[in-house]
């Protein structure tokens, strides 16, 4: 040892023993307190332990830290590796190990560390409210009309839409709800830009910023953005540039992108592919007319086989059987028709009854007359007076003049009471 | 159907266009129109159709703004 040296060791000039040693260089460094911030890189939390054990470190060095479990449970501080902290305290050594470390009395967390511990505690209590669950998420329209666009309207994120729905999809509208994205206003930026847009009722909102840092993306990070989206009453899709971290916007969103491109390209159909739709329709509506017109003529034709048109009964049955029914209700009216003309009838035959004896009488008597007449004009009166008549053989033909007949012929003498058939001896003809 | 009920196809927006003709598409494969009732939505759907391929090939990009400023794109840069 260099002379002048002040340690007690040296003054002493005496060897120490180790543990006098490491006492000493103990006391020595709990005289320096200190207030250090640095990213936890390792962490031993064992459940028995009385302690908190941990490393912190940055880019030159390593601190094995300390923190007695009371402290450490009474900061609310839950450590992990990655976070940064801040803490107040002291070096101390452990003299039994010889290990230097640092004594933490107080301990906060720090910087991004800190966000990205109450982004994990926000996404945790959202999740929980079941606002993350899949099935809570709309379906993007198919054919987007209008979309809606809410991000800042100066920089790279808003043109990349701009230029993506114009190569793509360049029917839709695009509604610019510009906002600030970043510092103290944009969350109620975010959230008023979303209700803005929603109100222009668009098919689909796009909620989208470029990368930046962890701290810029915060914003997107609240809980305010956060239930805006989950209150839109139109689909949103985040696009928000920071991979690989997801904020809180992207877990409740409808869609989830990495950036505003993205985006813009998940909330339209590419122009080819509408193309292709409506030639698809084009086809359906040809082929459904044909069907209609097929189904039209196939009923068309089983209605001409159907018996009304090829059997003449069933169309003309109905005729008969009207014919029918018209004869029943005939047959029920003419007796009544005949009631009335009855009673004309019986008129008429009394009057026939009265008139018509006396007409008869008289006729009756014209009639005796007659026949009396009739009787005296008899061939078969006259010959009751004793004369005969001759008829040649074929007993029709009256035999008038002895030229018709000659010898030997036979007649037929008709008398009074019968007949004489007779044959002719000889004709002699008297002269006049 | 008479026509002056109906919007013409050209003065439609795209989606109720779109809507309109898939409507006739589903209507027509139902098969329970009446045969006259079939060939007028078939005339309907073609000039739909014709309406919204006018579209798609005519299609100029609209933007509108809601709230801000719109800047030029490179402004910042």
């Amino acid at each position: 040892m260099s002379r002048g040296g002040n340690l007690t060791a040296v003054v002493e000039d005496r060897a120490l023993s180790v543990t006098e040693a490491m006492t000493s260089a103990k006391r020595a460094l709990e005289t320096v307190s200190a207030h250090v911030i640095g990213e936890v890189s390792e962490f031993n939390d064992k459940p028995g332990y009385k302690a908190a054990y941990f490393t912190v470190a940055d880019d030159g060095a390593a601190m094995p830290c300390m923190m007695w479990r009371d402290a450490y449970v009474a900061s609310g501080v839950d450590l992990r590796c990655g976070a940064l902290v801040e803490m107040h305290g002291a070096f101390s050594a452990y003299v039994p190990k010889g290990r230097m470390q640092f004594m933490v009395k107080r301990i906060a967390l720090a910087g991004e560390g800190v966000l990205r511990i109450q982004v994990a505690q926000l996404a945790k209590k959202l999740e929980a409210e079941g606002l993350m669950r899949p099935e809570r998420k709309r379906a993007l329209p198919t054919f987007p009309i209008r979309i809606a666009v809410v991000t800042s309207p100066r920089g790279k994120a808003v043109h990349d839409v701009i230029r993506t729905l114009r190569r793509r999809f360049p029917l839709a509208e695009l509604l610019v709800a510009g906002i600030i994205v970043e510092g103290k206003s944009a969350v109620t930026d975010i959230v008023r830009g979303l209700e803005v847009a929603a109100k222009a009722s668009p098919d689909v909102i796009l909620l989208v910023r470029g990368g930046g840092s962890y701290e810029d993306l915060m914003p997107f990070n609240s809980e305010e953005v956060a239930r805006a989206i989950v209150a839109s009453s139109v689909p949103v899709v985040t696009g928000i540039g920071h991979e690989p971290d997801t904020s809180i916007a992207d877990m409740v969103s409808d869609l989830r992108v990495s950036t505003p491109t993205a985006a813009a390209e998940a909330s339209a159909p590419a122009t080819a592919e509408l193309e292709q739709r409506l030639d698809k329709l084009s086809r359906l509506l040809g082929r459904a007319l044909q069907h209609r017109l097929q189904d039209a003529a196939h009923r068309v034709r089983h209605l001409a086989q159907r018996p009304v048109f090829t059997d003449s009964n069933v169309l003309v049955g109905q005729a008969a059987q009207a014919i029918d029914m018209a004869s029943v209700a005939l047959r029920r009216a003419i007796p009544e028709r005949l009631h009335r003309d009855g009673e004309q009838l019986e008129y008429v035959r009394k009057m026939l009854s009265t008139v018509g004896p006396r007409v008869l009488e008289r006729a009756g008597d014209k009639v005796a007359i007659s026949a009396a007449r009739l009787g005296d004009l008899s061939p078969l009166a006259i010959l009751d007076r004793g004369y005969a008549v001759c008829y040649e053989s074929d007993g029709r033909t009256v035999v008038r003049s002895v030229e018709q007949v000659k010898a030997g012929d036979r007649v037929r003498v008709r008398v009074s009471d019968g007949r004489v058939e007779s044959v002719v001896d000889s004709t002699e003809k008297e002269t006049k | 159907m008479s026509g002056n009920e109906l919007p013409l196809p050209g003065e439609m927006a795209f989606g109720e266009a779109l809507k309109e003709l898939e409507g006739i598409v589903a209507a027509l494969e139902g098969g329970q129109l009446e045969l006259e009732e079939s060939l007028s939505r078939y005339e309907r759907g073609v000039a739909l159709l014709q309406a919204l391929q006018g579209k798609l090939s005519d299609a100029q990009q609209k933007v509108t703004s809601l709230l801000g400023e719109l800047e030029p794109e490179g402004d910042e840069e």
